[in-house]
């Protein structure tokens, strides 16, 4: 695969130039430090907003209100952020024609697809590495002596359909050629997976099952085998995206 | 054989017929000027030569090498210069032929030196400015940088000058003409007077085909049409020359303004010694007999009309 190496350098190069990586990375640290301390904080905020004669008994905070904001940031905020800024992946490039020079040099085209989902794949890791890195080290500072269950294969589900999307992103880039139209087949995808989950005999092996079952499987309501399913169903449709994604763009006119 | 072939190649968009059965040859170390209007498929033929486009039938072989759609192995024999070369806009110069090198495969200390020789070539070696920052013109001659990296054994061209200014136009024809003698230049354009400066060969794509095609000097000489221009001392005698009955015929054709008399005879027998000779039996003396020279326009016209 000719320039597999070059162009995946260019790719991380271009994130870190066109600021996308800091946004990932700000983005991950700030809510990060965020969640736990937010989850620390919540009841006195609220305490202080009370006035005389309203009483509201709330609970204390525990270690799982930590990792409660956790998943609910990177679930929602993270993964939006990161659909939308990898969204426009292949249509810059299409659009402007910058890969044509690179590609009558000889640059294979299977190595622009798996170098551009190698980059992505590697800028989702380091941003749930952060952001996970400075939520655990700060709630282990803020909620001393408590623990959550299942805490790391709860995260490794998330980054799994991380992955699962990525793959959506980067097939429906290489389809629609318009940052647009990769945004809207995206969302088709993600809607299609959460309106399936509306069928409960759907869930054990819906992908979005993985980023849904967080908070079950930190307090023990659900056990990791199972979500063995909806792993194993993301891990086969990521690789068989990318895959599509070759051959498409393999016969793709430019 | 020539370094490039291209045998009756087909394509077309939806309805839209472009190439009907092209057929073209480019001789080694050549400048080949491949010429024709806006939308008579120059481009589409260039795409189609590096392998980006799929013909709908006919074949394209690179240095004997058989061109496949997709990812073709015959593209690195090839150098391409798109008509409006587009590049990363966040890269200073020498980061971009540094990418495209690795991409080649070229060893480390040849990138470097290779690029540094190429942007001193087009001018741009001292440019530290971001590629976003850069001119139409200086985009063009880095497009040449790029292009040449590889040492290809054929530089592809698309209208390399038609979106720059005179200035432009000149650096851009003087580059290719350095590059001469180390490559074979196909080089497509619809500016005739850049083919007349640079180009030895010359193919004018028409209706989907080659409606002309040789070398400048041999389609010169084959659409040498029997044509001259007189012009005499006074009016009179132009007159009088325009009037004489042995010039009435059908393959001769007059045309007068002033002093200047235009004869064009479709005859080969009705030619310069005939005029001549005619002239010496009315013992009429033109200031100037001038033989046309057919131009690259109106051969152009001619063709594509």
């Amino acid at each position: 695969m000719n320039g597999y190496a070059a162009f995946l350098k260019k790719e991380m190069y271009e994130f870190a130039k066109t600021y996308r990586l800091i946004i990932m990375l700000a983005l991950s640290a700030v809510f990060g430090i965020a969640n736990p301390l937010v989850a620390k904080l919540t009841p006195e905020i609220l305490e202080s907003l009370m006035t005389d004669g309203i009483v509201i008994t709330i609970p204390e905070p525990t270690v799982y209100d930590s990792w409660q904001q956790f998943f609910k940031n990177a679930t929602q905020m993270g993964l939006i952020v990161m659909v939308i800024l990898f969204s426009g992946v292949m249509s810059t490039e299409l659009a402007k024609g910058t890969l044509i020079n690179l590609l009558t040099k000889g640059l294979s085209r299977a190595a622009v697809i798996l170098s551009k989902y190698t980059c992505m794949v590697l800028v989702w890791t380091a941003s749930i590495v952060l952001s996970f890195g400075l939520t655990y080290g700060y709630t282990l500072y803020l909620f001393p002596g408590e623990e959550a269950s299942n805490l790391l294969f709860s995260v490794f589900c998330l980054w799994l359909f991380g992955l699962f999307l990525q793959a959506v992103i980067l097939l429906s880039a290489v389809i629609t050629k318009t940052g647009y139209g990769c945004l809207l087949i995206t969302s088709a995808a993600a809607a299609a997976c959460m309106i399936a989950d509306i069928i409960p005999a759907a869930h054990r092996y819906n992908p979005v099952s993985l980023a849904a079952d967080n908070m079950a499987l930190i307090t023990g309501a659900a056990e990791p085998s199972s979500l063995c399913y909806a792993i194993l169903v993301s891990c086969m449709f990521s690789v068989i995206f990318v895959l599509l994604s070759l051959s498409v763009f393999r016969k793709k006119q430019l | 054989m020539g370094i490039l072939e291209v045998n009756r190649l087909y394509k077309s968009f939806g309805s839209h017929e472009v190439l009907k059965g092209l057929d073209m040859d480019v001789p080694e170390h050549s400048i080949f000027g491949f010429v024709g209007q806006n939308g008579a498929g120059k481009t589409t033929t260039m795409k189609i030569i590096l392998g980006l486009l799929k013909p709908d039938s006919g074949s394209v072989t690179v240095c004997g090498e058989k061109v496949t759609y997709g990812e073709t192995r015959t593209n690195r024999f090839i150098g391409f210069l798109p008509d409006v070369p587009e590049f990363y806009g966040y890269m200073r110069p020498l980061e971009y032929l540094k990418l495209c090198g690795e991409i080649t495969g070229i060893e480390k200390n040849r990138i470097r030196s290779r690029s540094e020789e190429l942007l001193e070539l087009v001018g741009l070696k001292n440019e530290k400015k971001r590629i976003g920052g850069f001119s139409r013109g200086m985009k063009q001659r880095l497009g040449i940088a790029q292009a040449l990296l590889n040492e290809p054994r054929i530089l592809i061209c698309d209208e390399p000058t038609s979106a720059l200014d005179p200035v432009g136009r000149k650096e851009i024809l003087d580059i290719l003409l350095a590059a001469k003698g180390k490559t074979t230049i196909l080089f497509s354009t619809h500016i005739l007077s850049d083919v007349e400066r640079i180009c030895d060969h010359i193919a004018v794509l028409h209706g989907g085909r080659l409606a002309l095609c040789g070398t400048l000097s041999e389609i010169k000489e084959r659409h040498r049409y029997n044509g001259f221009v007189l012009e005499f001392g006074n009016e009179e005698t132009a007159s009088m020359f325009y009037d004489i009955e042995e010039l009435k015929h059908p393959s001769v054709n007059m045309s007068r303004d002033g002093n200047t008399v235009t004869v064009l005879t479709g005859d080969r027998g009705m030619g310069g010694n005939f005029l001549l000779d005619v002239l010496s039996r009315r013992r009429i003396v033109p200031l100037k007999f001038t033989v046309l020279e057919p131009t690259l326009e109106s051969l152009f016209m001619e063709v594509v009309r």
